[in-house]
């Protein structure tokens, strides 16, 4: 989110670059911009978002244009110094007019660190930010100083790892401004600032834990106004993400989550219930207890709904993995709720189809990993996935797709040829289906798994290929599996390191291709 | 199936079995979609150039671990799964141009060819040269016949007893016809003598190598016939050693990368009977 402001330049400005270019300062602008790529790219995809927002109108001052970006930097770090020198002297300021010059000071600082692609973080946190803004978040302080001091947090923490620990000192007093007491806009750039802390990584987390910040951003998640709401519940995504699973199960236990988390699925904001969404996905993957209310509750059709109806991925993401979370943990989803008959299990097939035939890699694969587990389910569940669009499609996808997607699709066409396994016993296989499709030329895309370095496909490709020999009519499977070339795959394992994969491979080979093989024709 | 976790390596069932996969939120499966997550909110999504939106792919895909070779002794480390099928056949299909079998290494191929198609070798083995060369590479002991390289190779390598290095290639259609037809005629009770016949014999041997069929159609024929005059000398140097199970199954080959790995301990078609015949060749 580049807020590049383009200025016009003077021409005096851009000569003076010109006649500063030679061969080795082009190579370290080059140099220099991978460095960018690589740190764009981590800011990108880190867990932490800067907030760059007015709340409220305000003047912005635009910064120049015409640097490069290591001018650009060296003008940032000089003003962040200058400014947190500023901070410093203000704190001593009394009498009237003292609180305008604070706010002020604080809005520079904060406008510092909002405005360009990298933010001088480092150059005010050597100048003693941290400490500072800890004092500026005393409580009695006027609103909008504490909301500048949150901000200038929030963004500070938004950044690499030991900028956001730096944080810990004003942990306590950020919890704190989250209370009933403070102002909607205090709270809830409070909650950004402790989303950010969160989202750096498992000790920060245990830290807010133990300081108790789950309840007040609880709270601030039921709230009606939707921004709050929205900023909580990332926040709250980002604290309970675990890998431990404790902060998940104190969530859905406090009082009216629940409920909340249902109001808001039935929002039209989208990116409220975006938000909400990621909420649900770490309480269905990690909370048992989650998973046992979230499957009886009302959340699950409207998860569907949202999945049949919604065009947008940043929303179809959180939504297809709640719904896949859920299947995959309890069985009274495919049980009772995703009853074949009902609306809600059409509807679910129908979203699962629209991800399937979606041009987003995640959304296919995902998808896949649903249906794959659905068609775990009962024999009507396999027979209804069976019949419907999704199969052709999965087929398709199974020879064409990226490795990732042909997996799941495997693990889905399978299931849907063998019937629920009773005990230890040798599953029954349901033959109409496999003959459909190995009749679809399935045969080669599971061949093509067992060919792979990546064990799991393999062991799947070879228990399809067990199914087909076994279970083709007219004992067709070992010479439909020779066609595709399967016994050379099935050789490969011969020098495979993997001891149960050989003896898996070299069992079958010896089972439906030796002596006897051909012995019919 | 495994029905918990995604971390299953513990290969349990031979048969497909359905059943649920559950997968933890920090599971690399879902890696990209937390990706696309952070993207979009950043609504930078649009901002992206052209190299960022693939660069980010990139991380995407290598953000499973890299690729290691399971072909024993190579551990070639590979970026990605894709990667892997251009390497197996880059490395691993040194295949036979008489017989067309494949073999995962050239030494071993080269091994095969001087053993299997070279009349040149044969000679010096039956002036009683030390030919058979330990296929561990690195070991450098050769030994004056197949079945003490066998031995060799059982005694001091811990190769599983029913390893076989060579093997006759699959037969057509037409030839399984034929031997079977014969097998017919022959009762059971002929596998018991000490026949040479090569076609009994060989039909004894559970694995056969297979051949593409086209290929048998085409120059087939002809290599089979000189693959089965082969086979005469070989099968009957061929010891049909006891199988009893009891050698352990890790055995490392080739170059010491901390692993080792069990041969082939593949069920013969119960072939176990111990015959103290010792062939005359070799």
């Amino acid at each position: 989110m580049a807020d590049e402001d383009v200025s016009p330049q003077s021409s005096y400005h851009r000569d003076a670059i010109k006649t500063s270019v030679h061969n080795t300062s082009a190579q370290r602008r080059r140099q220099l911009a991978v460095a960018v790529g690589k740190e764009r790219r981590e800011a990108l995809i880190r867990t932490k978002r800067l907030c760059r927002e007015a709340h409220f109108d305000d003047n912005e001052a635009s910064l120049e244009g015409d640097m490069n970006i290591d001018e650009e930097r060296a003008v940032l770090n000089a003003q962040a110094s200058q400014i947190i020198e500023d901070l410093k002297s203000a704190t001593t300021y009394q009498g009237k007019g003292a609180a305008q010059k604070k706010v002020e000071a604080l809005r520079a600082l904060r406008r510092l660190l909002s405005k360009s692609e990298f933010p001088p973080v480092k150059a005010a946190l050597q100048a003693g930010a941290v400490p500072l803004l800890v004092q500026y978040l005393s409580f009695g302080s006027p609103d909008e100083q504490l909301l500048e001091a949150a901000w200038c947090l929030t963004n500070i923490a938004a950044g690499e790892p030991e900028e956001t620990k730096s944080l810990v000192p004003a942990l306590p007093l950020l919890v704190a401004h989250l209370g009933e007491k403070s102002s909607v806009p205090v709270a809830e750039q409070c909650a950004w600032a402790l989303g950010n802390v969160a989202g750096e990584g498992d000790e920060l987390r245990n830290i807010l834990l133990a300081q108790g910040a789950l309840l007040p951003l609880a709270r601030l998640m039921m709230s009606n106004k939707g921004s709050t709401a929205r900023t909580a519940s990332w926040a709250l995504s980002n604290l309970i993400k675990g890998p431990q699973p404790n902060a998940a199960t104190e969530l859905i236990r406090i009082k009216g989550v629940l409920d909340a988390i249902i109001q808001h699925l039935r929002n039209l904001d989208d990116e409220l219930v975006t938000e909400v969404a990621w909420v649900v996905v770490y309480l269905s993957a990690l909370s048992e207890a989650a998973v046992s209310l979230l499957v009886k509750s009302d959340v699950v059709h409207l998860l569907v709904g949202k999945l049949a109806a919604s065009e947008r991925l940043h929303l179809l993401i959180p939504v297809l993995r709640s719904l896949g979370n859920l299947v995959a943990a309890d069985s009274y989803m495919t049980d009772k709720v995703l009853v074949v008959g009902h609306n809600t299990t059409d509807q679910i097939l129908l979203g699962l189809i629209k991800c399937l035939k979606s041009e987003h890699r995640v959304l296919k694969k995902e998808a896949a990993w649903v249906l794959s587990n659905i068609a775990a389910g009962s024999v009507g569940h396999k027979e209804l996935i069976f019949s419907s669009e999704a199969t052709p499609l999965m087929i398709h996808l199974l020879s064409s797709a990226p490795f990732d997607i042909r997996k799941e699709v495997a693990y889905t066409l399978g299931n849907l040829c063998v019937a629920p396994a009773k005990n230890a016993e040798q599953p029954s296989i349901i033959v109409h289906h496999l003959v459909a499709l190995v009749n679809r030329e399935c045969i080669s895309g599971f061949i093509h798994l067992v060919r792979s370095a990546d064990i799991q496909s393999a062991k799947l490709g070879l228990q399809f290929l067990e199914l087909v020999m076994r279970g083709m009519p007219n004992r067709e499977g070992p010479k439909l599996v020779e066609r595709e070339d399967g016994i050379d795959a099935m050789e490969r394992f011969q020098f495979h390191e993997n001891e149960e994969m050989r003896t898996m491979a070299n069992g079958l080979v010896d089972k439906y291709f030796g002596e006897d093989y051909g012995l019919d024709e | 199936m495994e029905s918990s976790g995604g971390e299953e390596l513990g290969l349990g069932s031979r048969w497909w079995i359905a059943s649920r996969r559950r997968l933890m939120p920090d599971d690399p499966f879902f890696s990209a979609g937390n990706i696309e997550r952070e993207l979009l909110a950043k609504q930078v999504a649009l901002d992206l150039t052209e190299d960022e939106r693939y660069q980010l792919q990139k991380m995407e895909v290598a953000n499973t671990e890299p690729v290691f070779c399971p072909i024993v002794g190579c551990a070639a480390r590979l970026d990605c799964l894709e990667d892997f099928e251009g390497h197996y056949h880059a490395r691993h299909t040194a295949s036979c141009s008489v017989c067309s079998r494949v073999f995962p290494t050239s030494r071993l191929l080269s091994i095969h060819i001087s053993e299997a198609h070279d009349s040149f070798f044969q000679a010096k083995v039956a002036r009683g040269f030390p030919m058979y060369e330990c296929l561990v590479e690195g070991c450098g002991v050769k030994l004056k016949s197949y079945k003490s390289r066998q031995q060799h190779l059982v005694d001091k390598h811990k190769f599983p007893t029913t390893f076989e290095f060579y093997k006759k290639a699959h037969p057509s259609k037409h030839q399984r016809q034929k031997h079977q037809r014969r097998q017919a005629s022959h009762p059971k009770e002929a596998a018991n003598d000490t026949d040479m016949d090569v076609d009994r014999k060989s039909s004894k041997q559970i694995y056969q190598k297979y051949r593409p069929k086209k290929a048998s159609l085409k120059e087939g024929k002809e290599a089979e016939m000189e693959v089965e005059e082969r086979m005469d000398d070989l099968v009957s140097a061929v010891s049909k050693l006891s199988t009893s199970d009891s050698s352990p199954s890790s055995i490392s080959f080739g170059h010491r990368h901390a692993r080792g790995f069990a041969f082939v301990p593949r069920s013969i078609h119960q072939n176990r009977k111990q015959t103290s015949q010792s062939e005359a060749k070799g």
